[in-house]
């Protein structure tokens, strides 16, 4: 069946973050936001503390590189400000993890998600403040 | 329950470790010590190893039940099928140019009939049945006046669904088309009696029984019509059919590996029978899964599943350490489903999800439980992962 003439397709980071996804699941109370396409699923939802991403989770169907993206977008945006969700570009992970370019469809689904998540929490505001 | 920390190897179908007692026979080819010299010269350290080359002519030709002089050396299977298809279609091209072959058969059958259309030829593609067995009528309808050569390979690499052979054969006699098997997943496994099956060409390789890579052979049936033009040129050897320095040491071990598969095969397919039942008992209850191929027409070293709503890539990297293939190319742009299993009828998908577990001599019941168990935390483990599931 299937061999990969380029070897192995993980870096040790992609691994160790697909094994171990620290972020993922739900948070109770709170509405995830759930963006599907590129035949991948991403959910994201966050609890907000003043302007702070307090906690930051994910749930994701696909493949390892995207399990493992969605784990260190999480880690590295829980703490951080709220408004940098829709600041959140795909080439961010794709860099550090890294992943290869022909999946960049796949984590293009994951700051869709992470836009959608920034722009849920202010529509929102909106309409606490209507 | 049984724990690895070290890898698990299930991947028999893909290659499987050289048997040490042919490792035994290897070395004594090797160093200046043994019988190294080309089995070519004509001196007495030649004629030493082509005593070797010959007597494995004769070891794989008592496990085939066929005349060693009927068995030509290859690199493996993959030239074997070469120089059958290739060879046998521009042999016998004055005749016609129609040739058939099946969608579920391996890449280096399909991409020789590709290569072939390009080139003037006619190609009939079979699709099998649901089961993944070829439905033998259409092979009857597919044969014109002008077709030369029918290519079906025996067990098949993928899901191990068994093709009958032998009535194929008869099929192709009765219409005087010359068969091809692709027989790299049962030489050494099944039993096969070239002398009663009415096969023309048979591909074989012998890392897939315990040999070493880089060797393997085409049977060429003695029979009027039946020839191959060959590939490659120079130096005479075997008939110029296949010329170049032959491999004594490599001969040697995929003789005494086939003569070792000989001796063992009934014990071999039991232990398989049972090994494959005890893993598909330990995995059949898991939500969703599908078992790909015919069990009743399946080799009992093969069992591929898919299952549904599972990621195969990310499957595969969840069941590590066990060593195992999966339904897609993912060395590809895009991740390509099986062709094999698509043309089952399975969803893009299913037979991404896909995973072959191929079980060999060395593998333990241990071995398997722990692969099930495996398979089992893998699903759960995706499963909890995906946006719906229930916490």
């Amino acid at each position: 069946m299937n061999s990969d003439p380029d070897g192995d397709p993980y870096g040790d980071r992609v691994r160790e973050l697909f094994a171990n996804p620290a972020h993922s699941g739900d948070i109770e109370g709170a509405i995830p936001v759930l963006v599907e396409d590129q035949g991948v699923r991403v959910a994201l939802v966050a609890n907000r503390e003043d302007d702070l991403i307090a906690t930051l989770r994910f749930r994701a169907w696909g493949c390892p590189h995207l399990i493992a993206a969605a784990e260190a977008f999480c880690a590295d945006y829980e703490g951080q400000a709220w408004s940098r969700l829709e600041d959140f570009r795909a080439q961010e992970v794709m860099q550090s993890l890294p992943v290869p370019t022909r999946k960049m469809g796949r984590i293009l689904v994951l700051e869709d998600a992470a836009r959608s998540l920034g722009q849920s929490d202010r529509q929102r505001s909106i309409e606490d403040t209507d | 329950m049984s724990t690895h920390t070290t890898m698990v190897y299930l991947d028999y179908a893909a290659s499987t470790p050289v048997d040490p007692r042919v490792i035994e026979t290897m070395a004594g080819l090797l160093s200046r010590d043994g019988d190294f010299a080309n089995p070519s010269s004509n001196h007495m350290a030649g004629r030493r190893s082509r005593d070797h080359v010959e007597r494995a002519g004769e070891q794989l030709a008592a496990l085939l039940n066929c005349r060693s002089r009927d068995l030509i050396w290859t690199s493996g299977a993959t030239e074997s099928d070469n120089l059958a298809i290739a060879g046998a279609a521009h042999f016998r091209a004055d005749r016609g140019k129609h040739l058939v072959t099946m969608s579920t058969e391996h890449k280096a059958v399909t991409d020789v009939f590709h290569a072939l259309a390009k080139r003037g030829f006619d190609v009939t593609w079979l699709h099998p049945r649901e089961t993944g067995v070829l439905d033998l009528a259409e092979l009857e309808d597919a044969i014109r006046d002008d077709t030369q050569l029918v290519s079906i390979m025996h067990v098949n690499n993928e899901t191990g669904v068994i093709q009958d052979i032998e009535r194929i054969g008869e099929i192709c006699r009765g219409k005087d088309v010359l068969l091809h098997v692709d027989a790299a997943q049962s030489v050494g496994k099944l039993p096969l009696d070239l002398a009663a099956l009415p096969v023309d060409l048979m591909s074989m390789t012998a890392h897939k029984f315990y040999g070493p890579k880089g060797i393997g052979a085409l049977y060429i049936a003695d029979r009027p019509g039946c020839h191959v033009e060959p590939l490659i040129f120079g130096g005479g050897q075997q008939r110029g059919l296949r010329p170049g320095t032959l491999p004594a040491q490599l001969i040697a071990g995929i003789g005494r590996a086939a003569e070792i598969a000989h001796e063992e095969m009934t014990a071999n397919l039991g232990h398989l029978h049972a090994l494959r039942d005890r893993m598909w008992g330990g995995i059949r209850d898991v939500a969703g899964i599908l078992r790909n191929g015919d069990a009743a027409s399946s080799f009992a070293g093969h069992l591929n599943v898919s299952i549904e709503d599972i990621e195969g890539e990310s499957l595969l990297l969840a069941l590590e350490p066990l060593c195992v293939a999966t339904g897609s190319a993912c060395n590809s742009t895009n991740q390509e489903p099986s062709y094999v299993l698509r043309a089952l009828g399975r969803s893009d998908r299913l037979a991404q999800s896909a995973i072959r577990f191929s079980f060999g001599r060395p593998t333990t019941e241990g071995e398997v439980d722990f692969a099930a168990e495996r398979y089992r935390g893998a699903v759960n483990r995706l499963r909890e992962l995906a946006p719906g599931h229930a916490a």
